[in-house]
């Protein structure tokens, strides 16, 4: 599997192949903690932000939204305690970019971290991690207890007068759990379900208390905005999409990996054909899902000749959106019905069972999957099964029902002959 | 006398639970504490103390959930609404070794299917289901992050990537 | 308090309405009906059932009117093709795996979810798949589960959570598979009942009343429980003379309790139709023989020849006459003339655990209704244990708490489980309840009450601060610890402090204690004890409606024995009929009509649900029978709206009052009590006294009373009741769930 940067300088995968890359040594000897430093001998925290602001750093967890934003809206003025928490749940399907982030460059993010918790006033940061990357965990608990060691946490860091620690916490299996508000009735030791907005985190978070959550690959750039600059950062992507994104690879490619590219890399054609070393087996490219599940499927047609931007705004453009990156390439031979049937059956599994709509409606979509998929279809399904998605989506509690809509909307719509085979099938098996 | 709000025992528990609640070594309480000291909250410890008493106990049996009941001062139906939530966490037994196979796309378009099959035969049981000796279990689970080494299962917490039937064998047999 | 009002326009009508109002709330009140499953006033907000979901102008997407506070200049459409299908579809998915099996479902027809689906479901069922299924079970002897039904409102669990403060049963499991339940599957709360009463759909069920009548099928009478004195309202659902469930779900009633019961009000009603009740007055001839059944004209006969020997033998004051404080204001007034009136004796009272005369006596302030509970800003809690002896007055302070940021002081030698509500718990050695009461009454004595009570000073100098940095309502309620003179003290109580506002809550164990002190029944010679151990010597013969306590009883167990004669009205034989020479059958509230005062001081209806069983009679009309045949009418025609009247026109705080001023349960009448200055400084000095001579030292007692070690108390109403059996002796979890927990026990 690889793991590069292509179209630029490696920035957050400027370690990664390091021998020790994980140690505190090799990070310090390779440009670790100056940013930190430097905030803390020459910028206020309003200065942190503004420098996040003008890199026009968006969320990289799914919901791209602006980070310098989000932080401005934790209240200066509140006396409660204030939170950073760190969402490396990663559980969107296709998606892995933050755990080799973790795995190969632990420090980056305790920086990142850091940083943050300065710009907001945080004394405590958890790192939430999900239960299944418990080898993780155990990489973050030994950088921490060298970071502990060498002052960078707790009381006094770097001699100054900022104190603050951050603390791993594990998940327990739960895709639910990475949506921000349901993490942190997670954390808090709840059932993993997501709270009403308003309040927003950044008013009431956990504990009721002023909390900034953000994603793994996003702490990791802040590092480097402080270091380069905000605008120099932004500079490196396009004006509305800053920096530089990690696209987590799979399925029919022959090079799956982690690519860092430039937000705006020019043509996803060519990052399929040729970064990714084109199509396994030299067989025909049928669908990509560029975003992790929860973004619209695309055509092989809607990608090839189309000369696809790969940002906010192209991948909009083009038919679909960023999500996580989880970049999952199909060949001609992949069923829709199939792999759309396939992620049916996970929303359904990680539904978190609050709201009527998203638990109802996935449990009767996979029966209705599992029914056509036995023979029993009904030209009417398609019908039916975009009736159902139309109930689900903009009327569940929290985004993941829409999630578990969006692929079955787009899968009919764009690959109707792999619907209707099914459909016209044998008549009804059902009942 | 304290005058501060009442921490109290948990008042409403299933009668009969007809059981000593767990007890652990000193270092296994120690880590405990360890983790409950995270927190400025007790309860938020719920998870990593589950993790522990699962390990400890082979699952969430019914001592173990007395014990967090007590130790996270909540009532023993908490232990169970959150126990039962996370797909990770076991109120009933399991076998020692959990092989985990990914069913979701990226997995399932390289071969899921296959590597399950495969388990299923080797071990003699389908899947959910437990050996008789107790030794596996074999579920099938969502997305764990290992895409673009797919296809791939975790055995209990370590990941086996990039699977092959030799590679599979290899794993299984090398068990202890 | 005027609040301020916005303009918020629903369907293009415009109105003015209080700021800050909830959507959901202010359509319905203005007549656009909106569907839900989930919310539910005064509880925790949930917006998952997805039902009320409306258009806002300006706003994404569809919004839950649930969680929405109406904003000045909001624009709101709650009908349109959209909301519509919206409302459809959700109701479409409530049902995909709800069995359709109303037919046989003890909620059809006053299920919610069967409602909704004919006002806003689907018509075509578009739902061909196989349902998930769950079997049925028991979670307990009271409630039944079937798992199937539910549509996850999660309505139980906060009531549960909320009301109860017990978080018993909760939901479990994930996604589809979510479930309401508990660890091991088996109840162990205080079995309540409230989360079947508001269970929408079939989910939970009231085990004791499993598929025994359709809901159509029954008579449904609003009436007053006849257990504790919060005096919750209720709807009686009988057929054909038998009480079949109880239940105060407030389509039928909408009284101080909302849909709150407890455990006994809920549950407790088969003694009603239970065939040991007496049924014919029984007479016995001569001492040590047997009760023999006799007519009424006989018996009546028989006891106004004794009554009228033993009186000119002995003198009036012989004969002494008791009351229960579970009779009817009606019977009370009556049996208080009785015993003054007719026999002519000063030697009469109630049989009741405590007096709250001199605490009536002394009022400075008026009676806190649960309604005041609930909007206090502090409660002050002295002894006593609302949980398990007035639970409708627990569940308020719990609410006021949780849901209203109030405060709460307990003072108390028990950790009751209410502390865990508590900004400040006094915890104090036994028997020195008083010593607080002075406390706060006379800062001086601080440090007495503390050596005395085993606290430290600051201690009680910070639940002082407490109530007298309470701007609004301060309620102070107070258990059967205090002594005469510190309940005179404490009704005196107030605490300096701006716009604030005392209110008093006594808390007395049954449902009439308040009443029967209305009715002078406690203006008496002599206690109820005191009567007993006079038995034989000043006390030769004594009238009984009703029963003594065990308390009472106990070491006085063959007081009554020595009786020349004793006349008892009873339900059922107790050790007070053991050695009755005569015992009239008496009528349970269920068979009257009448009136209870609670603690509040409210005035509610008794009504009748079904007709007198066998020969029973409701107390007062045995009394007036007997009276006639003494030669004194009362003058009431039989008919209690009459006795009521007299009522009316004798005790000054019920005057003006008439059945029909107390017809609507929502609206429920206070009595006028006086309140005013009065001179305790004599019980200062009293109760300073008996302060100083307690103990400087003494154990306190340790850990928290378990869940109904009250409630569960097996009396003689509950006797007759084989779930509380089952309660009583721990609630053990059976070997199986699928079938009645009753299969464990011998039903006599
Ligand atoms: C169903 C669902 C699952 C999500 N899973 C993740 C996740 O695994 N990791 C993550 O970083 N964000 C996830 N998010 C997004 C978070 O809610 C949140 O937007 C994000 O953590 C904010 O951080 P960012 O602004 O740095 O992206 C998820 C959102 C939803 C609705
Ligand atoms: S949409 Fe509803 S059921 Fe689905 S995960 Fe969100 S809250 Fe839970
Ligand atoms: S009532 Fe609003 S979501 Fe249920």
């Amino acid at each position: 599997m690889r793991i590069e940067a292509i179209g630029c300088e490696p920035l957050q995968l400027r370690r990664v192949h390091l021998e020790n890359s994980r140690s505190l040594d090799v990070y310090r000897a390779n440009g670790g903690y100056e940013a930190l430093k430097k905030v803390l001998d020459s910028m206020s925290p309003d200065d942190v932000i503004n420098e996040v602001k003008k890199s026009s750093l968006r969320g990289r967890g799914g919901a791209g939204f602006p980070t310098g934003m989000k932080w401005s809206f934790v209240p200066k003025d509140s006396p409660k305690p204030k939170y950073v928490v760190c969402n490396a749940d990663e559980s969107e399907p296709g998606t892995f970019k933050d755990r080799y982030l973790m795995e190969r460059d632990p420090h980056m993010l305790i920086e990142g971290m850091l940083i943050a918790a300065y710009a907001l006033g945080a004394r405590t940061n958890y790192i939430y991690t999900r239960g299944e990357y418990k080898y993780l965990i155990d990489i973050m608990d030994v950088a921490l207890d060298e970071a502990r060691a060498a002052g960078l946490l707790g009381e006094k860091i770097l001699g100054t007068n900022f104190a603050s620690d951050v603390y791993t916490h594990t998940g327990a299996g739960a895709y639910i759990c990475g949506e921000e508000t349901a993490l942190l009735s997670s954390l808090e030791g709840l059932r993993g379900h997501p709270r009403m907005k308003p309040p927003f985190p950044a008013v009431s978070g956990l504990y009721a208390c002023p909390t900034v959550v953000n994603n793994v690959e996003t702490l990791t750039a802040v590092p480097d905005i402080i270091k380069m600059g905000g605008e120099a950062y932004q500079k490196l992507g396009t004006e509305k999409s800053g920096g530089t994104k990690l696209w987590s690879v799979s399925g029919h490619v022959n090079k799956p990996g982690v690519y860092e590219l430039p937000m705006g890399y020019d043509d996803m054609e060519k990052f399929i054909m040729e970064d990714c070393g084109g199509i396994l087996g030299g067989k025909q490219l049928k669908a990509v899902i560029p975003g992790g599940s929860s973004v619209y499927i695309m055509r092989a047609d809607q990608i090839i000749g189309k000369d696809v931007r790969m940002d906010y705004e192209g991948l909009v453009a083009a038919g679909s959106s960023v999500g996580s990156g989880g970049f999952i390439v199909m060949d001609e031979t992949v069923d829709v019905f199939e792999s759309t049937k396939n992620l049916t059956e996970f929303y359904k599994h990680e539904s978190c069972g609050w709201c009527t709509p998203c638990r109802e409606g996935t449990d009767w979509l996979v029966k209705v999957f599992k029914r056509i998929d036995k023979g029993g279809g009904r030209p009417e399904d398609a019908q039916l099964m975009l009736d159902l998605c139309d109930n689900i989506e903009g009327k569940s509690f929290c985004p993941l029902g829409d999630a578990a809509s969006w692929p079955i909307q787009s899968a009919i719509k764009r690959f109707p002959e792999d619907f209707k085979r099914r459909l016209q099938a044998n008549g009804d098996h059902s009942t | 006398m304290s005058t501060q709000i009442t921490q109290i025992q948990p008042l409403s528990q299933p009668v009969e639970l007809g059981v000593e609640p767990a007890t652990f070594s000193p270092e296994v309480e120690a880590e405990i504490d360890r983790h409950l000291a995270k927190y400025p909250i007790i309860r938020s410890a719920i998870l990593p103390l589950m993790f522990i008493v699962q390990r400890e106990r082979g699952y969430l049996d019914p001592p173990g959930v007395l014990y967090l009941a007590n130790r996270l001062k909540l009532r023993v139906t908490d232990i169970w609404e959150v126990a039962t939530f996370y797909s990770m966490l076991h109120t009933a037994p399991i076998g020692k070794y959990h092989v985990q196979v990914c069913r979701t796309l990226s997995c399932k378009i390289m071969g899921a299917g296959k590597v399950t099959e495969h388990c299923s035969k080797k071990l003699g049981i389908k899947v959910n289901e437990t050996t008789a000796d107790g030794r596996f279990t074999l579920s099938e689970v969502e997305c764990l992050g290992s895409c673009g080494t797919a296809p791939m299962m975790q055995i209990n917490f370590d990941y086996h990537e990039n699977l092959t039937p030799e590679k599979i064998d290899q794993v299984l047999d090398a068990l202890p | 308090m005027a609040t301020e009002l916005v303009k918020v326009t629903i369907n293009e009508k415009t109105f003015d309405v209080p700021k800050g109002a909830r959507l959901i709330d202010v359509c319905r009140q203005n007549g656009y009906d909106i569907p839900s499953f989930c919310y539910y006033s005064d509880l925790a907000l949930q917006a998952s059932c997805r039902m009320c979901l409306v258009r806002i102008e300006k706003m994404p997407k569809l919004q839950t009117s649930c969680t929405i506070t109406v904003t000045d200049g909001m624009v709101v459409t709650t009908q349109s093709e959209e909301i519509e299908k919206a409302q459809r579809g959700m109701n479409e998915f409530l049902l995909a795996n709800h069995p359709l099996d109303c037919p046989v479902c003890d909620r059809g027809g006053e299920c919610e979810l069967q409602e909704m689906t004919f006002d806003w479901g689907g018509l075509e069922e578009r739902f061909t798949e196989e349902k998930n299924y769950y079997p049925e079970k028991y979670l307990s002897p009271m409630v039944a589960n079937d798992q199937q039904r539910c549509i996850l409102c999660k309505r139980c669990t906060r009531v549960c959570d909320e009301w109860m403060g017990e978080e018993a049963i909760e939901a479990g499991g994930r996604g589809a598979h979510t479930v309401i339940g508990t660890y091991m599957g088996w109840l162990d709360c205080s079995q309540c009942g409230n989360c079947i009463e508001v269970c929408p759909t079939g989910t939970l069920l009231d085990a004791t009343y499993r598929h025994q009548t359709r809901p159509w099928e029954l008579a449904q009478t609003i009436s007053t429980c006849n257990f504790c004195s919060d005096g919750c309202q209720m709807s009686l659902g009988s057929r054909g003379g038998e009480l079949m469930r109880v239940v105060a779900r407030d389509r039928y009633v909408n009284g101080i309790n909302g849909e709150f019961l407890c455990v006994k009000g809920r549950f407790a009603h088969p003694f009603v139709n239970h065939e040991a009740r007496i049924r014919t007055p029984l007479i016995r001839y001569k001492k040590g023989g047997k009760l023999i059944p006799a007519t009424w004209d006989e018996a009546i006969r028989h006891v106004a020849e004794r009554l009228d020997t033993i009186a000119n033998d002995h003198g009036r004051n012989a004969i002494g006459v008791v009351g229960s404080p579970r009779l009817t204001n009606e019977s009370l007034y009556t049996l208080h003339r009785f015993a003054t009136e007719l026999v002519g004796t000063d030697n009469y009272t109630v049989a009741d655990a405590f007096s709250l005369k001199s605490f009536f006596a002394n009022l400075g302030a008026p009676l806190a209704t649960h309604r005041d509970i609930r909007n206090a800003k502090t409660i002050l809690l002295i002894g006593g244990e609302p949980e398990e002896l007035q639970p409708l007055t627990g569940k308020q302070i719990r609410q006021a708490v949780r849901n209203g940021g109030a405060k709460l002081v307990v003072a108390n030698s028990v950790r009751i489980r209410l502390t865990e509500q508590a900004a400040a718990f006094l915890h104090i050695r036994p028997g020195t309840e008083d010593a607080i009461v002075l406390a706060l009454a006379d800062e001086g004595t601080s440090s007495l009450a503390a050596q005395k009570t085993g606290l430290e000073t600051k201690d009680i100098d910070a639940a002082r601060e407490i109530l007298a940095n309470t701007a609004g309502d301060v309620v102070v309620m107070f258990g059967g610890e205090l002594s005469r003179e510190a309940q005179a003290i404490l009704a005196q109580l107030t605490f300096a402090a701006e716009g604030q506002r005392v209110l008093f809550h006594p808390l007395p164990l049954f449902n009439n204690s308040v009443g029967a002190l209305d009715m002078h029944m406690l203006d008496g010679a002599m206690t109820a004890s005191e009567m007993l151990d006079a038995c034989g010597s000043e006390i030769r013969a004594m009238y009984v409606a009703g029963s003594f306590l065990p308390q009472h009883l106990e070491g006085r167990e063959d007081a009554l024995a020595k009786l020349d004669f004793l006349v008892v009205q009873e339900l059922f034989e107790t050790e007070t009929t053991a050695t009755a020479d005569v015992v009239f059958p008496a009528a349970s509230y269920a068979e009257q009509d009448g009136t209870f005062t609670n603690n509040d001081g409210l005035v509610q209806r008794v009504r009748q649900s079904i007709p007198p069983l066998h020969q029973a009679k409701a107390d007062w009309i045995i009394l007036a029978q007997l009276a006639k045949e003494l030669g004194l009418d009362f003058g009431y025609e039989f008919a209690p709206t009459s006795v009521f009247r007299s009522i009316a026109e004798n005790i000054p705080a019920y005057s003006g009052l008439r059945y029909p001023l107390l017809k609507d349960e929502s609206q429920p009448v206070q009595a006028r009590y006086n309140i005013g200055q009065t001179d305790v400084s004599e019980a200062l000095t009293a109760v300073r006294g008996s302060v100083e001579a307690l103990a400087n030292e003494g154990d306190k007692i340790f850990g928290t009373p378990k869940v109904g070690h009250e409630l569960f108390k097996i009396g003689n109403l509950t006797d007759k009741v084989p779930q509380f059996h089952l309660l009583a002796s721990g609630n053990p979890r059976p070997e199986t769930t699928a079938i009645s927990p009753l299969y464990q026990i011998t039903v006599k």
